[in-house]
């Protein structure tokens, strides 16, 4: 923020406004900087908060070739599939990251992750906002000289609170694994046919999916310096195209705790006087 | 702005003159804008219906027999690829291209522009100092060349306040608590920017093998491994940076809160084709505003 204006007691919406609407008969002031940012102002506002400003709308992009073949019948995980995946994260990453130095952000929030996976290649979009501290403290600094930027999926909120707490988010996480569900044999097929029973093979590539993702995650955390993973999505089931072929996708924020302990955020306990009006429901009546 | 239909139509004028309003505003929209001392003056809009027409023989965009020189020329976005392999036969892929569809994004912007100058027409006979709470569709109607632009907002009147400087109504997508909230803070809209970035790749013969999953250097060779297509890769992150430049273009030195970003892709007869648009509101900070205490967590008790 550009400077102190403290508001007296609430604020006079209308005189702001006129204000505000007469402000545009002045020149804008010659040395501001445009940013761009999809964040809501209720976000740059809580960044604001915390000493943070948006920067940049930053993205990353990347498309990874799958080789022929590799969605054909087969056993185990589906390597090159996996692979591609991991690629086309990483790159999109690196890109992202590049884009965040390139505006002189210490980190990308709020990013959106757009993964679509195709019979031959893997395409990746990420799409933030970089930000960065306004008056960084010498200990942030000299963080972020060892450490570098960071990528992050939680909001500005997640973001907000995560600090406050004396956590801070190192980069963003990802395990992918594609493993064929193998095929039953005849006999097992002729033994359940009419009968309610679980198709192990299928709950089997489930599983071994899930593992390898997540040891996948956890150890690209580690690699970051993180001490965990926070706000992790999962999904999961079979790819659109290849319906004998598993997915199972994690993605996070890998966290690290910067302060001396966790600081418990204290939250204050509210109770909302607005509950909804019960209606007179005329079709009750019909009963 | 195009000339035809340039007029607000005689019926319009009546009823933007009449003594009463109309609002696309919520209720409690429009509650927390009488708050702020908006006064809505009436539903505006503004239409515009394109035809992308520069397709097909004889078009710029035809594939010839080398890379496309009018964009670099021009200083728009073009990246040439060449093939690794030597002489191979007559229908080999020896060039690609990946390159900005500078008339797609003229078109595009000429559509939402002559929406948005007839709203803001709209919006100015009927006497309004900003437009609040703007919605704009932009969908296609009956094939993919013909686009609709259709913007909609509610013109309101600051009290105590003069018109805007130059007579040209400011706008936001915002309203409501919204507004008042990015007002509080400090910032006054301006306007809303938009942009559209196109590019059009031509695929040389690399990225062709990939995209038929016979990745490598030779598509006979067998080849596991995985591979960036770089040329996709570049064509995606070219049309994003595009969409952001366009937009930076009309914000001056203000800002933009509050972006969307959309993109598609489509597949043409030269290759496929990759689409942006950016969306956000412009605002200028038009006082100092003390930063907020650390928001204070909360749990409901319900």
């Amino acid at each position: 923020m550009s400077g102190p204006e403290s508001p007296a007691g609430p604020v006079d919406l209308k005189s702001q406004m006129a204000r505000a609407a007469a402000s545009l008969h002045d020149a804008p002031a010659p040395k501001a900087s445009a940013a761009t940012s999809d964040l809501s102002i209720d976000e740059t506002l809580l960044l604001h908060s915390i000493d943070w400003e948006p920067v940049e709308l930053v993205f990353g992009a990347a498309v990874v070739s799958v080789p022929g073949g590799v969605w054909n019948w087969g056993d185990g995980e589906i390597v090159q599939a996996s692979d591609a995946h991991a690629k086309a994260i990483e790159v999109a990453s690196l890109h992202m990251d590049r884009q965040c130095a390139h505006v002189h952000g210490w980190g990308v929030v709020g990013v959106s992750v757009d993964v679509a996976i195709h019979s031959h290649h893997i395409d990746v979009r990420l799409l933030g906002t970089a930000v960065r501290p306004t008056r960084p403290k010498p200990t942030e600094k000299r963080q972020f000289d060892n450490r570098g930027g960071f990528i992050s999926d939680l909001s500005a909120r997640d973001f907000v609170l995560l600090r406050q707490a004396g956590w801070a988010p190192v980069g963003l996480t990802f395990g992918t694994s594609f493993v064929y569900a193998p095929r039953r044999s005849a006999g097992t097929v002729l033994q359940q046919k009419g009968q309610n029973v679980e198709l192990a093979n299928l709950t089997t590539a489930m599983y071994s999916a899930r593992e390898s993702a997540m040891e996948r995650l956890q150890a690209s955390a580690l690699s970051l310096g993180g001490q965990g993973v926070v706000a992790v999505r999962v999904w999961e089931g079979p790819v659109s195209f290849a319906a004998h072929a598993i997915q199972f996708s994690a993605v996070g924020t890998a966290v690290r705790l910067e302060a001396d302990a966790h600081q418990y955020c204290q939250p204050q306990v509210v109770l909302p006087l607005d509950d909804s009006v019960v209606q007179f429901d005329a079709t009750s009546l019909r009963h | 702005m195009s000339s035809v239909p340039s007029d607000i139509p005689a019926e319009s004028e009546g009823r933007l003159s009449a003594p009463s309003f109309s609002s696309g505003l919520t209720v409690p929209d429009f509650a927390a804008c009488l708050q702020m001392g908006l006064e809505p003056v009436g539903l505006v809009q503004g239409y515009c219906v394109m035809k992308w027409s520069f397709y097909g023989a004889g078009s710029p965009y035809m594939r010839g027999m080398g890379a496309y020189q009018y964009n670099t020329q021009q200083g728009a976005y073009s990246e040439s690829y060449q093939c690794p392999h030597g002489y191979v036969g007559g229908e080999h892929i020896s060039w690609g291209q990946n390159f900005e569809q500078t008339m797609v994004e003229a078109a595009w912007t000429q559509g939402f522009t002559s929406a948005y100058s007839r709203l803001l027409e709209e919006a100015t006979e009927a006497g309004g100092h900003g437009v609040i709470g703007l919605v704009d569709t932009v969908r296609s109607l009956t094939d993919q060349a013909v686009v609709e632009f259709h913007l909609l907002g509610t013109a309101v009147v600051v009290s105590d306040a003069p018109g805007p400087p130059d007579g040209r109504p400011w706008t936001t997508y915002l309203a409501g608590q919204r507004l008042a909230k990015l007002v509080e803070a400090g910032f006054m809209p301006v306007s809303i920017a938009a942009s559209m970035a196109s590019v059009q790749v031509w695929p040389y013969c690399m990225t062709e093998y990939y995209l038929r999953g016979q990745g490598g250097t030779y598509r006979w060779s067998p080849q596991y491994a995985t591979s960036e297509i770089e040329q996709l890769s570049r064509a995606q992150m070219a049309v994003c940076r595009l969409a952001r430049e366009h937009v930076r273009a009309q914000l001056g030195t203000d800002t933009l809160y509050g972006a969307t970003f959309a993109a598609s892709d489509y597949e043409s007869s030269g290759g496929p084709v990759l689409e942006a648009t950016l969306r956000g509101n412009r605002v200028r900070r038009f006082k100092a505003f003390d930063r907020l205490d650390p928001p204070r967590p909360t749990v409901r008790l319900t």
